[in-house]
């Protein structure tokens, strides 16, 4: 009984440690000199990082143990630990400009963010609904402060508010819902209730739906997919562009992990009549699915903000995401994994990328805004291109490749219609995304350029986001095959 | 073999690695760019010429080079080239250097940017020339876009915006739809991945071809273009730079009718032979509504533009009567069109260098003022008329009688645009070339720069030569379209042997 292996921990425990320096240090830092928060945060994070890295390339380190049966080291959550610590640093490494330039640097900035990816990390490692539960909330609670930090903005405040109570909304159907689960198996661990949803005959199956169907609706809400998407756009708009970049890409992937590991993992089981329990929910999945990608692209089509767009993008990057989930098999997960990695550089490149030409408490957010950047700032204005062309999915970019396997995954599974649906509306997104292209390489700028140039760090961070973007684009191979194996780990 | 084993690879790399090189560049040394990307280009057609001579005139694949992408899903890059392709890769690798020297000073703006898109719309058109994989074909297919996007939307002119837009929208919404279809291929044929030899192996139920044929077709249709999907083409056209238009006539429009020819006929071919009928009818539509269209412009651009809808439509002829001669006379045509019309679109712009107007009615007389840009504006014109003698003659010689048997009822009335293109050719040569100088601008017009010759005088060159030795160019070409037509027609067949269809497949 003592001998619990905290080794699944350990990366976690590294960042919740580095919260409590971070916060420290802040207090006994004197007025007036630089503060080392970001310096500490960046420090632990790569410690992290390279602690996850190892886990995952050997055994002896800790792949595929497991604390007290309830937190893994699987190679889904080594995976997801790799790509959250990542985003988690290159949102860091894209703060302190920002602050600077929107209202000083907040030693308790950091403190959040690190308690956020605490529970993402959690979201992902954990194979228990209570400690998912709280991991959930270890997270949101973070992140509604953090939405919240632009003190003086009011659209920041609104942001935090409604995300706030549109998260303890979504807390309250995910409870309810594993409650009813937990009333069918008598258990809160996943693998039991596995069995115990295998296992429910006639008059138990309703129990089941209804709570599969309540757990859809709460990771719907922290996904953002239609029709629970509609805190989106106000609070992806309202919350400092770092942490809307942190919400984009980290949240995003690991609600969908959460979601994995509970759906295809748990809740794809063989009925006693032989029938998959997962026929139960995809077809419900498929039809969010469907309208949460014809809704975020035409959506997003509408706004003329930059960030609102791309938080309407989200929206129907949730429905594509959700298209390859529908596969269900460990292609499928693999097409989600991928995808997710995918999608989290590019859009903390993007996000990442307004926020590092903010300047004096205003940022591009409207399409004058980037006029012309094509020719004043090249580099930038071929990144953020890189990233767009990956939003759309054109080849060669890594949301070409990530929407080829989404779509084969769902035409696999039978769902053609469904893949039709997706990329008829990625030809819809295109309009959108090429607005910005079109401002920014074929029309004048207007006036001075009042935009920042992003010091080193961020342009550290923006540089690996087009990496990615484009190596796994044109070499996707490493990092699908790495998927695939994590798929085959739920 | 040596180098020739990596010739492929080499033509993709060699016009990358200038795109980066120039993309490195100083900006300030636009010179340098310029140069630079003549350099590269030229560099790319001399490497190119290795493959003619290399190449064997017999139906298969060769300069074969495969290297694994993604191996788990059976995907690798897959490269060759046959008599299909041979040529169009060729009009690819001439075609750039052409466009680049045409456009050496009117292009002043970024040139740098300039001169990168170019050289990258060079990697993905060779790409899709090259590819033997479906996913490969996919990645060239749609990368393609995006400089060619670029081009139209920086350096063209007035509603450039809207046609760059409107051009991305179109084929991309045209070709999604064929990765869809790839997708239902893949699952339905248990292929393992997407090489086109191995899908070729696996036959398609008959009522899943159909879909799946439409599906590719709506995306070449659109590419080629056909009537009714060729709204896109005045706009992208009109609005380019000299340069664009050039690829996006000498080379973009190819690659519908070569993705019919490489892709959609042999994979479906029940489906391709039951639609035949239809794509000759569309085709002859758009022979005529093109011409009639020509006819009745005030500008020079969009006649040239319209002019293409009716050409392609005698491509479109050749393909869809799927015999060998027909078929050798399509792919003949494309090479003819990519001359012809490439030079009859620099030449337009090189009035509108000088003018900066490509109405009709703003010249006349320019015999007397321009002797030189006459006579051979003259010769190109003769060319796209296909006067015997010319290339476009053997091309479309070839389709009319190729086609005869399939559709003769439709060669007919071919045959009347064959009067119609004459008609609109001429008259304009003959309002803007002939009578009295009546606009006092058009009376100091310089003639062609040694620049400008330099630039015209291969094509004139290749559209006589190629309407004199066409058998030289033929010779490679049959080879590989006979086997194609044999295997399409055996597995297409309504009561076809099963079991011969692998064997067929395999000789191939």
């Amino acid at each position: 009984m003592f001998a619990v292996d905290l080794r699944p921990l350990l990366p976690a425990l590294i960042v919740a440690v580095t919260a409590l320096v971070v916060l420290l240090a802040q207090a006994f830092t004197p007025k007036g000199s630089r503060s080392p928060s970001m310096g500490l945060t960046a420090t632990g994070l790569a410690g992290a990082l390279l602690l996850s890295l190892t886990m995952a390339a050997d055994a002896r380190y800790g792949r595929g143990a497991s604390t007290g049966g309830t937190y893994v080291a699987d190679d889904f959550a080594l995976f997801f630990h790799v790509l959250l610590i990542g985003l988690a640093l290159m949102a860091t490494l894209l703060s302190p400009a920002y602050y600077r330039e929107n209202g000083g640097e907040r030693g308790e900035y950091y403190t959040l963010m690190l308690f956020s990816l605490v529970g993402m990390l959690g979201l992902v490692s954990t194979t228990e609904m209570i400690s998912m539960f709280v991991a959930l909330e270890i997270m949101s609670v973070a992140l509604y402060a953090l939405a919240g930090t632009r003190r003086d903005q009011i659209e920041s405040q609104e942001s935090a508010l409604k995300y706030f109570v549109t998260g303890a909304f979504a807390s309250a159907f995910l409870l309810f819902g594993m409650a009813l689960l937990y009333g069918l198996s008598g258990s809160t661990q996943l693998a039991r209730v596995a069995r115990g949803v295998a296992e429910a005959g006639p008059e138990q199956l309703p129990l089941a739906v209804l709570g599969c169907g309540m757990l859809i609706v709460g990771f719907g809400f922290k996904v953002a997919s239609v029709p629970f998407h509609m805190w989106t756009p106000d609070v992806y708009e309202g919350a400092p562009t770092t942490v809307t970049a942190l919400m984009a890409a980290g949240v995003k992937a690991a609600a969908f992990g959460g979601f994995l590991r509970v759906f295809l993992g748990s809740l794809s089981g063989r009925l006693p009549d032989g029938t998959y329990f997962s026929a139960e929910w995809i077809p419900a999945l498929a039809a969010l699915a469907a309208i949460t990608m014809v809704i975020g692209n035409l959506g997003a089509l509408a706004q003329s903000n930059l960030k609102r767009m791309l938080a309407f993008s989200s929206v129907a990057h949730a429905g594509y995401l959700m298209s390859g989930m529908v596969g269900q098999s460990e292609a499928a997960g693999q097409a989600v994994l991928f995808y997710l990695v995918a999608y989290g550089a590019v859009n903390m490149g993007t996000f990442g990328l307004l926020a590092s030409l903010s300047k004096g408490g205003r940022e591009p957010l409207s399409l004058q805004d980037v006029a012309g950047l094509g020719e004043r700032r090249p580099a930038l204005a071929a990144a953020l291109t890189v990233f767009l062309i990956s939003l759309t999915g054109v080849p060669i970019s890594a949301g070409f490749v990530g929407k080829f396997y989404l779509f084969g995954a769902a035409v696999n599974a039978g769902y053609t219609s469904l893949a039709i649906v997706g990329v008829l509306m990625s030809v819809v997104s295109a309009f959108y995304y090429l607005r910005v292209v079109v401002a920014m390489y074929m029309r004048e700028g207007e006036g001075e350029d009042a935009w920042a140039v992003p010091e080193a760090s961020a342009r550290l961070s923006l540089l690996v986001a087009v990496v990615v973007t484009l190596g796994l684009g044109v070499w996707p191979a490493p990092v699908l095959d790495l998927a695939r194996a994590a798929a085959l780990a739920l | 073999m040596g180098a020739s084993n990596y010739l492929l690879s080499l033509l993709l790399l060699l016009p990358l690695l200038g795109a980066v090189v120039i993309a490195l560049s100083p900006r300030a040394n636009v010179g340098l760019q310029k140069t630079l990307g003549m350099a590269f280009s030229l560099a790319t057609f001399a490497l190119s010429l290795l493959l003619v001579t290399g190449f064997q005139p017999v139906a298969e694949m060769q300069f074969v080079e495969r290297y694994d992408w993604i191996p788990a899903y059976g995907i690798s890059f897959h490269l060759g080239v046959d008599g299909l392709s041979l040529w169009l890769v060729i009009l690819t690798t001439f075609l750039t250097p052409v466009a680049l020297l045409g456009s050496w000073s009117s292009i002043e703006q970024r040139v740098k940017e300039f001169n990168v898109f170019m050289l990258l719309l060079e990697v993905g058109m060779l790409g899709v020339f090259f590819a033997l994989d479906l996913f490969v074909f996919y990645i060239f297919w749609e990368a393609m876009l995006i400089p060619m996007y670029f081009l139209i939307g920086i350096w063209g002119h007035g509603r450039r915006i809207y046609a760059a837009v409107k051009f991305f929208l179109y084929t991309m919404a045209g070709s999604v739809l064929m990765l869809v279809a790839f997708l239902v291929l893949y699952k339905e044929t248990g292929a393992v991945g997407f090489g086109l030899a191995e899908l070729l192996r696996r036959p398609v139920d008959p009522a899943l071809q159909f879909w799946l044929f439409l599906a590719f077709a709506l995306a070449f249709a659109i590419k080629v273009p056909m009537f009714p999907f060729h709204t896109w083409l005045p706009d992208a056209h009109v609005e380019a730079p000299t340069a664009g238009s050039v690829i996006l006539a000498g080379v973009l429009l190819k690659m519908g009718g070569y993705g019919f020819l490489r892709l959609a006929m042999p994979l479906f071919p029940q489906a391709a032979l039951e639609m035949a009928p239809w794509i000759a009818l569309l085709a002859v539509i758009g022979i005529i509504y093109g011409a009639l269209v020509s006819l009745v412009q005030p500008d020079m651009k969009k006649l040239v533009a319209y002019s293409s809808v009716s050409h392609l439509g005698f491509v479109m002829l050749g393909v869809a009567a799927f015999s060998t001669t027909s078929v050798t006379g399509a792919v003949y045509q494309m090479l003819n069109h990519g001359i012809s019309t490439g030079a009859l679109f620099l030449m337009v712009g090189m009035l509108y260098d000088r003018r900066h107007t490509r109405e009709i009615s703003e010249f006349g007389g320019l015999k007397t003022v321009m002797p030189w840009f006459s006579a051979l504006f003259l010769m190109v014109g003769l060319s796209s008329i296909a006067v015997p003698g010319f290339n476009g003659f053997v091309g479309e010689f070839l389709i009319l009688v190729g086609s005869w048997r399939a559709f003769p009822g439709m060669v007919i009335a071919a045959s009347l645009g064959v009067i119609l293109a004459a008609a609109y050719i001429l008259w304009m040569i003959q309002r803007v070339l002939y009578g009295e100088v009546t606009n006092p601008k058009n009376e100091k017009l310089a003639d062609l720069s040694p620049r400008e010759l330099a630039v015209l005088l291969p094509l004139v060159f290749l559209a006589v030569y190629m309407g004199i030795f066409s058998p030289q160019f033929t010779r490679t070409i049959e080879p590989s379209v006979a086997a194609l037509v044999r295997d399409v027609r055996a597995a297409g067949a309504p009561a076809h042997n099963a079991a011969a269809l692998p064997a067929a497949a395999d000789a191939r």
